[in-house]
């Protein structure tokens, strides 16, 4: 990321804590150049932080952001922020391990696992290989962004959702919300804590539950006896997460120039290129994803790639589409705090419907307190 | 017991200067009102202020940091902490977890405290070493402590204390979830936070012990008593002002526990249900909904809280110790 | 032997009543007595040493499994029994987390060091002036407003820092992200200035008037009278407030987001929250954590004790 002309001040801010920090500086203390996750860059753009890109980027760097990149970054048709890359859900396979306990696993989406069979065959690989078979990444913590965009897909999956049209109750603790989190907890037992980060690739579990990110790692560890599957069906089709990490410019910055010919070399091949070699992501520039091996028809993680190319965008999830963004809204933070607590909740054996219910509740009074955030 | 001493001295006081408190007066008003202004206007400052600014900010519905401004909402916070099930159901439950953490650990810590200081109150070799040791937690920053134990009691058969359970068990139980099941999680809390703390109040106790004459347990011994009866009539009364001290810190101490449940809740499976504390809920509250007049109000009564305690129990206390 | 417990020698008495022995036997009691009370004593110090050293393990042993593990390869850390053993040490963890915590977006290690040690000096030294000058004219000087003033601030004692946080939060906000701003809120301490004031009450004031008498202002004759003599009352608000401000931790997670403005204890539980992470480096970074306060308290223990104890004593 060299860069001659401008020097940049880049924050990065554990997972934990960067929901908070987006709320809580003050815009004049915003760096030049800022780094959020997608679905905050709403809530930035609503508190007057960010300036809107195009005055300051090319419009080739804008012409060459892939779909996925321009529908997390526009807020009201205005382009706020870019990504250089996009994200990627879905199940890793340890071929050796799963063919070991005689289990038939998905080819690809059309035979995605059914919840029901993907339970059994949960009981099925934990009774033949140590009593766990799964890896959900409980030391990301369910009870912060990895637990949102790891287990709102499966709401969407069952009908469910987190929020439509400002309003959460009835979307959220939804009965197809409720089933979905109860059969998440229901696979607690076979579920490896993985304090230590390596139950997939130690070979203590067959099943991964993870991002693009793990690839680099899991492929080195696994070899060819890495598979990679969508997440389980659990009625209404497989679906996935997407969108990730974006960068924006700071609405009070004095350095505007420098910092958009700054997101112009960020954004360029090269630095792509090199980002998403080193964490395993779909780049979110037309043209170096063209040029991405990984992602390619015949490449390891053509999944993903098929998954992001039918995104339901930001409009109504059917059977038909895959990967769904997180809400575009500057409400976010409150929908993903909330409902990751009620995951991690359920998850630790609270009551479902009554969780979820909480958490939409609270996040419809803090709408409505918000003048829903208009 | 801080105030009647305070009393007793300030009176003791008063007798004295009295006679030079005329002449004394203007010579030492520069000097006592420049020496006592730069802890009076920090006390002012960053206590007294924004504690009357949380009041204020609780009859607002206000956001940090927010381009919209603050709304006045009355009493509507406070209704919906005490009324409104989405608000006072976690609520009362923090609430009621900061008791039941209070509860067990006072009595617990207390006499763990004591047990330790008994032991050690002998003139045996290397008492200092073992004193050492078990004060050494004291100076763990929690932090730490809770990083720590977060291992020790993972839920995996790799968890230190799933290890030991199952080898002392010869492998019959097997690992269990301390910190996610809802029946041993507050008690994971206790524990490491009783392992941090319970050296401090030893020392205090131990102090206390120290200052009752030998002579009254060799009066005892004259009067035949057994060693409980000593315990009951010689210790116990010669260290009740110690033991009140550490029972009204260590109640005021567990009302204000929150670094190692924020630790365990956020990046440790710690069940939030059966732990969150109200210090807790009142920083999500900031962090996850940056609400910021729910989260004043939820420090207001918590304030309210401890204060009201921390006064009955000194009066129960008084009252004990005076009979 | 005096100061020991009174439980044994009491038992030979009790024994001795409970059983009137016929007068012919009593020459043989008298020969065994002291053999039965050192017998029972042996048994009990026996008894005593074994609990002692069963707690001692159990409090030490999470001590040394982080310090263990902080030599330890990671994949041996949360091993169960393993994490005890002793093998394949090396500094590798040490070098772990220098080399993870490298950049302004991570922080350094030595940063956060240096930011602790600053808060912590800042916190302590300006609290010893600030609230020890504060009891002095308290407990000494006589002005106007005075006892109105004492009684305002041992009100304030009774406020938890944590009550006042969230408004704190409200004000300082504009401010966050500074070492200032983690220093400034805790110079001024109520409980200290009490300390302070109760220890000043119980000094002689003989000397002080002595020294005034010989032409010492009021601030004179607390610096060098009064300062040399309460040695062990500036022990003990030190090491009391340092010991709390070096594991500071819900102000910092309020106030400070900035990487290179954290203290020790919130980076550590940054460091912790990383993924992957890594637990040999964070037993590497929690060691180092420790290790300031854990030397200077080997080091002075007995008056990390007598402070402890005296803060009671006192209040």
């Amino acid at each position: 990321m060299a860069n001659t002309k401008t020097k940049v001040k880049l924050t990065l801010l554990a997972s934990d804590t960067y929901t908070t920090t987006v709320s809580s500086t003050p815009a004049s203390k915003l760096p030049d150049v800022l780094e959020m996750d997608g679905p905050t860059l709403s809530n930035y753009v609503y508190n007057e932080k960010l300036a809107p890109l195009a005055q300051y980027v090319s419009s080739a760097t804008l012409a060459n952001a892939t779909a996925g990149s321009l529908a997390e970054g526009t807020v009201a048709k205005k382009v706020y922020g870019l990504a250089m890359f996009d994200s990627a859900l879905g199940i890793y396979g340890n071929k050796k391990l799963l063919d070991a306990a005689g289990i038939k696993y998905p080819t690809g989406l059309s035979d995605a696992w059914t919840a029901d069979q993907f339970t059994a065959d949960l009981g099925t690989l934990a009774a033949a290989h140590g009593g766990k078979a799964l890896d959900i990444h409980e030391e990301y913590g369910l009870g912060g962004e990895w637990g949102s965009f790891a287990f709102s897909p499966i709401l969407w999956s069952a009908g469910g959702g987190l929020i439509t049209d400002n309003k959460s109750t009835g979307v959220m603790d939804s009965a197809a919300s409720v089933k979905a989190l109860n059969t998440l907890a229901s696979w607690k037992p076979f579920i490896d804590s993985n304090a230590d980060g390596k139950a997939f690739t130690g070979g203590r579990v067959a099943l991964g539950w993870g991002g693009h990110w793990n690839y680099p790692d899991y492929s080195k560890a696994l070899g060819a006896d890495l598979v990679v599957m969508p997440l389980p069906n659990f009625g209404q089709g497989s679906k996935t997460g997407q969108g990730s990490w974006t960068w924006g410019i700071g609405a009070e910055t004095k350095n505007g120039k420098a910092a958009g010919s700054f997101l112009d070399s960020l954004l360029n091949d090269k630095n792509v290129t090199a980002m998403t070699t080193a964490n395993g992501a779909p780049p979110a520039t037309k043209s170096a994803l063209a040029m991405n091996t990984n992602y390619s028809p015949t490449g390891p993680l053509a999944l993903f790639a098929e998954q992001l190319n039918k995104t339901c965008g930001n409009g109504p999830i059917t059977t038909a589409c895959v990967a769904v963004p997180r809400p575009v809204t500057p409400g976010y933070p409150v929908i993903t705090s909330k409902f990751s607590s009620a995951l991690s909740a359920i998850f630790g054996g609270a009551d479902a419907a009554k969780s979820l219910g909480a958490a939409a509740k609270t996040i419809d009074q803090n709408y409505s307190d918000n003048s829903n955030y208009k | 017991m801080a105030t009647v001493e305070l009393r007793a001295a300030s009176s003791a006081r008063g007798t004295t200067t009295k006679v030079k408190k005329r002449k004394k007066f203007n010579s030492e008003t520069l000097p006592g009102v420049l020496m006592a202004s730069p802890a009076l206007i920090g006390v002012i400052g960053f206590v007294a202020l924004p504690f009357v600014v949380a009041i204020v900010l609780s009859f607002f519905n206000v956001r940090l940091n927010s381009v919209r401004p603050p709304i006045f909402f009355g009493i509507e916070q406070y209704v919906r902490l005490f009324t409104d099930p989405i608000y006072s159901v976690p609520f009362f439950r923090a609430l009621v977890n900061n008791l039941s953490f209070a509860v067990v650990v006072v009595p617990v810590q207390t006499a763990i405290a004591l047990a330790l200081a008994i032991l050690l109150n002998r003139k045996i070799r290397g008492i200092a070493f073992f004193r050492t040791l078990f004060f050494m937690p004291v100076v763990f920053p929690m932090a730490l402590v809770t990083v720590l134990w977060r291992l020790i009691l993972d839920r995996s058969d790799n968890g230190l204390l799933n290890s030991v359970v199952s080898f002392l068990t010869g492998g019959a139980v097997g690992a269990h979830d301390w910190l996610g099941s809802p029946t041993t999680a507050m008690g994971s809390v206790i524990l490491l936070s009783i392992w941090q703390g319970v050296g401090f109040q030893m020392v205090i106790i131990l102090a206390g012990l120290q200052e009752i004459p030998q002579e009254r347990y060799e009066a005892a011994q004259l009067d035949r008593a057994g060693a409980w009866a000593q315990f009951r009539h010689v210790t116990v009364p010669g260290i009740r002002n110690t033991l009140i001290f550490v029972v009204l810190l260590t109640t005021i101490l567990s009302f204000r526990v929150f670094d190692q449940v924020y630790i365990l809740i956020r990046g440790a499976g710690l069940n939030q249900d059966a732990t969150r504390t109200v210090l807790y809920q009142a920083t999500v509250t900031i962090f996850d909904e940056n609400n910021v007049g729910q989260a004043a109000a939820i420090t207001v009564v918590f304030f309210i809280i401890v204060v009201a305690l921390t006064l009955v129990q000194r009066r129960v206390l008084r009252q004990t110790s005076e009979d | 032997m005096t100061a020991s417990p009174p439980v044994a020698p009491v038992a030979t008495p009790s024994v001795r009543e409970s059983r009137p022995t016929p007068p012919t036997k009593s020459r043989r009691r008298v020969i065994r007595r002291p053999v039965r009370r050192s017998s029972t004593r042996a048994a009990r110090r026996t008894r005593d040493y074994l609990l002692l050293i069963v707690l001692g393990i159990l409090f030490v042993a999470p001590v040394y499994y982080l310090v263990v593990g902080s030599f330890k390869p990671a994949a041996e850390v949360l091993s169960g029994f393993a994490g005890f053993i002793p093998q394949h040490l090396s500094l590798e963890n040490y070098r772990n987390v220098f080399a993870s915590l490298s950049s302004d977006s991570t922080g350094y290690f030595l940063q956060f060091l240096g930011n602790s040690l600053l808060i912590s000096v800042g916190i302590v030294g300006g609290g010893l002036i600030v609230n020890s000058m504060a009891a002095y004219s308290f407990a000494r000087l006589t002005w106007r407003g005075r006892n109105g003033a004492f009684q305002f601030v041992v009100l304030l004692v009774i406020i938890p820092f944590e009550a006042v946080a969230v408004p704190l939060l409200y004000l300082l906000n504009p401010e966050r992200n500074t070492l200032l701003v983690q220093i400034l809120p805790f110079v001024a301490n109520a409980f200290s200035v009490f300390l302070f004031y109760t220890f000043f009450l119980g000094l002689p004031k003989s000397v002080e008037e002595a020294a005034r008498l010989d032409g010492l202002g009021a601030f004179g004759t607390f610096v060098r009278i009064v300062v040399p003599n309460s040695k062990p009352v500036f022990a003990t608000v030190t090491i009391l407030t340092f010991l709390t401000s070096w594991g500071q931790f819900l102000w910092p997670v309020l106030m400070v987001s900035d990487p290179t403005q954290r203290p020790l204890p919130l980076a550590l539980s940054v460091f912790q929250s990383q993924q992957p992470v890594d637990w040999g480096a964070v037993f590497a970074f929690g060691t180092l954590l420790v290790l300031p306060v854990l030397v200077v308290f080997l080091l002075f223990q007995r008056y990390f004790v007598q402070s402890v104890a005296g803060s009671a004593v006192k209040g």
